[in-house]
């Protein structure tokens, strides 16, 4: 039982920080319906524009907010110039163009940093937690913390703002959205602000708890986001949500169970097939 | 305009005669090497070890009357790549020999081309067994799996006095010649006494070992041995530690990198690996080379770069034992080496199948770098 419980504590963790990643993706395919495969690169940039202020200043607290100024930046530059530009051609241009951009993205970050996995030896300020023969240390507190709060500041402002309103609205139909007097390029830009900001949460995120930064880093998430937007119902923010925790947990459990060599990616794809199969608009998803 | 047009003009005329100037009086050793992509810091440490290589060679007199100098590309750890660069160093650079400086997956693809040319080939610390099966012109200056699975047992066991073993490999070819000698010592010599109680295999790009190690935590091991990369090893640690484990945990020569002290910090401290490089050795030349990569590198010296000295080292020696720059005459002074004093341990000989035997080193982190904790030496071991 004991094991059991660490292992979904494990799990929720993973994904954690899998919805963390998720979540930009799914908002950025709700409003404009491009798959944002760069978004990858943007988590990375987070990390490492994170890394680079922490090594500065030495405070946490401004590489995060540092960061996620720099990668809202970046998306809305991604979005200005790479996808609103493609917007008029088919849904897999937008992909391609996205695709070029991770990769020229990573291969800057290898330019500019080097080659090398460089530590992040930042120190969250959590504790360790003892309960009943179960411990939670001080960095799953922290992921869960943080998710936590990200993901109640999000449903606030969705649920909450008349920018959420807007928000919605133009998911639903941005054509419509915008002939009800609604700026649908501001509130495109404004997600792809909340999205890439997400992100460089995440990358900081990622970066201490494995204490590993480097060019690469998003390229694994790259493609594993694609396939949780996909199993969430695409647009789904909450479901998006859903389909990360669901993963983290199954593929933690499978491996302290089941122990396949199998690798713990190939997990989100084989649900990903199911999901196609048996509820082809995901799990949250409207049929549309 | 035209001004730069004739400046590019000269200088391209310039860059062409250096190319091939000055090619008679030096002996060019070629190496392939990884200097950008996953394995690059391994390539680094590579090429600065073989420039101390050169310097002393050079330092020493050269050889043959000539001096030494080496021809690195960058591999970039793709076989195709590989394979592309070493056509180069044998056709357009006429090297005399190669120090395979690189991962398996390239190493491999290039044995059969140096097989093919009569070019005598050693590989630095690359594992995979194909490599030396390409045939006589390729020798290994490392440890096969089997040889360092063995190794890593009898330190659990004698050294560690481990009796609950939990085994946690990578899933490729080497962690699993290593858990496959790791359980052949067991069998062995610790029949009854010592058990193994898990073998668990995660994948190449796995980050995250929580699920591995709460498993782990709950059958109470005294020793984990843990193979994989020191990208692979630093999280393990680390995060064993934060999960409250307190068991000795055992890695090998891939971990031996200071990124991994850098990725486990704190945590590092009392892992153990079995490896090749002693950082305690006593002899003369090992420390002058341990004290100059540190203080010309800024960073600590690790078994990768010992490993292509040597095998540079190994190749210059049979070049002046040979008196001569011939494949075939450099290849058998290789298949002759006798006792070599190498930094990572005196090389007694190759097999003829080219792998080396050696002792295996193994090294404790003692306040953030490795010490010595003690030697491998028993040939029923250490022999291939």
């Amino acid at each position: 039982m004991r094991l059991f419980i660490e292992q979904l504590l494990n799990g929720i963790a993973m994904g954690s920080i899998y919805a963390l990643i998720t979540l930009g993706l799914a908002l950025v395919y709700g409003v404009m319906r491009i798959l944002h495969v760069a978004h990858a690169a943007v988590f990375t940039v987070g990390a490492y524009v994170g890394l680079f202020i922490f090594q500065a200043t030495g405070s946490l607290a401004l590489a995060f907010v540092g960061s996620m100024v720099a990668c809202a930046i970046l998306g809305v530059v991604i979005e200005r110039f790479v996808y609103f530009p493609l917007m008029k051609y088919p849904p897999f241009v937008p992909l391609i163009g996205s695709i070029a951009v991770m990769l020229s993205i990573e291969e800057v970050c290898r330019l500019v940093a080097g080659p090398y996995i460089l530590t992040f030896p930042a120190k969250l300020p959590f504790p360790d937690i003892y309960a009943g023969g179960i411990q939670i240390s001080s960095t799953l507190l922290a992921v869960y913390s943080i998710t936590a709060i990200v993901l109640f500041f999000l449903w606030y402002i969705t649920t909450r703002t008349e920018l959420g309103l807007a928000m919605r609205a133009a998911s639903q139909d941005i054509s419509i959205s915008g002939a009800m007097g609604i700026n649908s390029h501001l509130i495109v830009s404004i997600t792809f602000v909340l999205g890439s900001a997400i992100a460089a949460i995440a990358g900081i995120l990622v970066g201490i708890y494995y204490n590993q930064v480097y060019p690469t880093m998003g390229a694994v998430p790259a493609y594993k986001s694609l396939a949780l937007i996909v199993v969430g119902g695409l647009g789904s923010v909450s479901g998006a949500v859903i389909a990360s925790m669901l993963l983290g947990v199954a593929e933690t459990l499978l491996i302290g169970y089941a122990n396949i060599p199998l690798p713990r990616d190939a997990l989100a794809f084989i649900a990903m097939i199911g999901v196609l199969m048996w509820r082809s608009e995901g799990l949250l998803g409207s049929s549309r | 305009m035209k001004c730069i047009k004739t400046l590019l003009f000269v200088l391209m005329v310039c860059i062409f005669f250096a190319g091939t100037s000055g090619a008679a009086d030096t002996i060019k050793i070629g190496l392939l090497v990884p200097l950008t992509g996953p394995a690059a810091a391994d390539g680094l440490s590579v090429q600065n070890s073989i420039k101390l290589a050169v310097e002393r060679v050079n330092a020493e007199g050269g050889l043959l009357g000539k001096k030494v100098d080496f021809i690195s590309y960058d591999d970039r750890m793709d076989p195709k790549d590989a394979v592309a660069l070493a056509r180069k160093l044998i056709e357009q650079d006429k090297v005399a020999a190669v120090v395979a400086g690189s991962y398996s997956a390239p190493s491999r693809a290039v044995a059969p081309i140096f097989q093919e040319e009569k070019m005598p080939a050693v590989a630095a610390y690359a594992v995979h067994p194909d490599i030396t099966k390409a045939g006589n012109y390729n020798f290994r200056n490392g440890f096969l799996g089997m040889v360092e699975g063995k190794a890593a047992a009898y330190v659990a066991v004698k050294m560690l006095k481990g009796k609950k073993i939990a085994l946690l490999v990578s899933d490729n070819d080497f962690g699993r010649e290593l858990a496959k000698g790791f359980k052949y010592y067991i069998d062995k010599y610790g029949k009854g006494t010592v058990s193994i109680v898990s073998q668990q295999v995660y994948s190449m790009q796995e980050k995250d070992f929580k699920a591995y190690l709460s498993k782990i935590k709950e059958q109470n091991p005294d020793v984990i041995f843990s193979s994989g990369y020191y990208f692979q090893t630093g999280p393990v640690v680390k995060q064993a530690r934060e999960m409250g484990i307190k068991a000795h945990i055992l890695g090998e020569e891939g971990a031996d990198s200071p990124k991994f002290l850098e990725i486990a910090g704190a945590a590092a401290e009392g892992f153990v690996i079995v490896t090749n490089l002693n950082r305690d050795d006593k002899r003369p030349e090992v420390k002058k080379f341990l004290a100059t990569y540190e203080s010309r590198y800024g960073i600590q010296p690790d078994m990768v770069g010992a490993s292509a000295y040597d095998a540079f080292m190994m190749i210059c020696d049979s070049i002046k034992r040979a008196k001569s720059l011939k494949g075939p005459d450099i290849r058998a002074a290789l298949a002759g080496i006798k006792d070599y004093s190498g930094l990572t341990g005196l090389v007694k000989k190759f097999t003829p199948e080219g792998e080396v035997v050696k002792d295996v080193q193994v090294q404790i982190v003692r306040k953030g770098r490795f010490r010595n904790l003690g030697v491998v030496s028993d040939p029923d071991i250490i022999t291939p």
